[in-house]
């Protein structure tokens, strides 16, 4: 009896090993690669070359990534600026809201800015987004964004720390 | 005798704009005359034509981009190059665009919404709009309406002003000609000036074909599309611009055949076995008097399609997502598209007075395909769009056969000798400066199966909002 229990308490904890473990995603443009956590589900309808998108389990959590291809911003403070005002002008974003103002971040050794802000989506829900501001080589423009319903603080984006932790580029 | 006559006549312009001095206000800057008054005359305008269409309508960032984008690439190939042109998106469910004198467009948030971001046809839209500004068409028409044309004419060559209620006075007449429209002949020209704008602009000419296909269509539902309402019979206008088509590929040039051998053997697209589907999947077997015999390689099926259906000759598509057939039906030849399941997609009908269709190429980007026609004297090379029923002569008068579509452009026989000829070249629209998407989640509705013996039975999906 001890054995079998031994035996289905093993099974479970493998179980719980392999049910978390991420998935490999490589870049469909051969830019990076990287891991998404399991419960994270790819959206091929939704994705390109230059954007892929994941949706995890909340009815509103998504994280994509987007290559936007030759920008002309001088330096990454000025593609946020840019691309701040055109979300808090007409036309953007509603209700548009910076929570929190961009700070450096650095992803797999590329040096960027980061921001959280909220906006009202069309049915009235109220959407948080953290996004990452990046220019690669190139002058390419590049972004990462985790979206949802939760107004997150700086510690509550384990989605993101492990994404961001096995970053690679391949460039 | 007539330098007595314009003398007088110079005397008495000067002393009429003399009476109206108190009321008058001057031009500015180097600006003619008639470039002032016309972008004065349009500016008049502007407030009471937002007003009638319900205002401004502030366009999404990502749209605003993309239009902003098509809107450029037009005018950076105006010729009026002293015009500041400027485009408003106005807020009303209506489909119609408009322009003003002196480069203000306006096309509103319906026309846009029922392009749904095809270039073409918002390049059309816009192209037609702007040859309006290009040819001066509402300005002439509101001169000519009011009489003005010799006062103004004079005006700008000895006077530079102009008095404010005569400002006022050809601001509403002009409101009133917009929406009656510039002239028949004004819109004829506008549709040839704005096709010609939006092929130089690297867009496909074929977008002033597809939105009056669109017009045709709504005026056969009675859908309330006022754009061109005002113009002349849709179905002439379209046969022009489809005539006018043909005209912007290149002259047939000869190819030395053993250059041709050189570019097949380079070239990436040419297919040498058209049998096999360009991923290798179906492979079309030869032989069968009527019908498809297909197999299926990875299932290795052997399937019969269109049994009872004459085949003269097939080619897959670029992407292999379709079959394009040449189907004998009594006298006729027809151009049907069938899909990976053996599906008949659309069928296409050529006129009977390009003969029948003997064979056929895709286009590489699988857009367009080049048909071998033949009335029994002699054949010709004409061109068709998969989207948009149109058939382009572009073989020339002395006509050709074997169409071959490679990325360098398309080839033909004409008798013992090789030819080449090209589409007008199109560039897509990409944003110069994009900012990033702010992407929120689609709901998928899936329908519950429910099975009952042998039938299945889909439920329609209901919304559950969370």
């Amino acid at each position: 009896m001890k054995k079998l229990v031994r035996v289905i308490l093993l099974n479970v904890i493998v179980l719980m090993v392999v049910s978390n473990q991420a998935l490999s995603f490589a870049d469909p443009s051969s830019l990076y690669t990287t891991e998404i956590p399991e419960n994270w589900v790819y959206q091929a309808q939704r994705s390109n070359p230059h954007l892929s998108v994941f949706y995890g389990e909340g009815d509103y959590d998504l994280l994509y990534f987007q290559n936007l291809g030759p920008i002309s911003d001088a330096n990454v403070e000025a593609f946020v600026e840019r691309t701040l005002a055109l979300y808090e002008g007409p036309g953007g974003l509603q209700k548009f809201y910076l929570d929190k103002a961009p700070h450096q971040v650095e992803v797999a050794g590329e040096r960027g800015l980061a921001c959280v802000y909220s906006y009202e989506e069309r049915s009235g829900v109220t959407l948080w987004e953290y996004r990452i501001f990046l220019i690669l080589p190139d002058q390419q423009g590049f972004s990462i964004a985790l979206g949802g319903r939760a107004p997150w603080n700086d510690q509550d984006y384990p989605v993101l720390t492990e994404t961001l932790s096995q970053w690679r580029w391949l460039f | 005798m007539k330098t007595f006559v314009a003398r007088k006549t110079a005397c008495c312009v000067v002393l009429l704009c003399l009476i109206l001095a108190p009321t008058i206000s001057y031009a500015q800057g180097a600006q003619s005359f008639g470039e002032w008054f016309e972008r004065s005359l349009g500016s008049s305008a502007v407030p009471e034509l937002v007003k009638q269409y319900g205002g401004v309508y502030i366009v999404p960032i990502q749209e605003r981009l993309w239009l902003d984008e098509v809107f450029q690439r037009l005018v950076e190939v105006t010729e009026r190059k002293e015009l500041d042109y400027n485009l408003t998106v106005l807020d009303s469910p209506e489909y119609n665009a408009f322009a003003l004198p002196g480069g203000y467009l306006f096309v509103t948030r319906g026309l846009l919404k029922a392009i749904a971001q095809d270039e073409a046809k918002l390049a059309a839209v816009l192209g037609h709009e702007i040859a309006h500004v290009e040819k001066k068409h509402g300005i002439n028409a509101v001169l000519r309406q009011m009489g003005l044309t010799v006062l103004v004419e004079v005006g700008m060559l000895w006077l530079d002003v102009i008095p404010a209620d005569l400002l006022r006075v050809a601001s509403t007449t002009l409101l009133q000609l917009l929406h009656l429209g510039w002239g028949r002949e004004a819109e004829y020209e506008a549709d040839a000036v704005g096709q010609s704008l939006a092929v130089r602009a690297g867009f496909d000419g074929i977008g002033a074909v597809a939105l009056l296909d669109d017009l045709l269509e709504a005026d056969s539902f009675d859908l309330p599309m006022k754009v061109f309402r005002t113009h002349p019979d849709t179905k002439d206008r379209r046969y022009r611009v489809e005539e006018r088509l043909t005209s912007f590929w290149s002259i047939p040039q000869f190819v030395p055949a053993a250059q041709l051998k050189e570019i097949l053997i380079e070239s990436r697209n040419y297919d040498q076995n058209r049998r096999s589907d360009p991923n290798n999947r179906f492979f079309v077997a030869k032989g069968l008097s009527s019908g498809l015999e297909v197999y299926d390689a990875q299932s290795e099926q052997r399937m019969l399609w269109l049994e009872d259906i004459k085949v003269k000759d097939f080619a897959w598509s670029p992407t292999g997502q379709y079959l394009a057939l040449v189907v004998e039906q009594s006298s006729l030849t027809e151009l049907w598209f069938v899909d990976r399941y053996g599906h008949v997609v659309q069928k296409l009908q050529p006129d009977v007075k390009y003969g029948r269709i003997v064979a056929l190429s895709w286009s590489p980007r699988g857009e367009m395909l080049a048909l071998q026609c033949s009335d029994g004297v002699e054949d010709q090379i004409m061109v068709t769009y998969v989207h948009t029923e149109v058939y382009l002569p572009v073989s020339g008068p002395l006509g050709g056969k074997e169409p071959i579509w490679l990325d360098e452009g398309l080839y033909f026989l004409r008798g013992e000798d090789w030819y080449h000829t090209s589409a007008p070249p199109t560039k897509p629209v990409v944003v110069p400066n994009p900012v990033p998407l702010v992407l929120q989640r689609q709901r998928i509705l899936s329908p519950t199966v429910i099975r009952e013996g042998d039938t299945i039975r889909l439920t329609r999906p209901s919304l559950v909002l969370p």
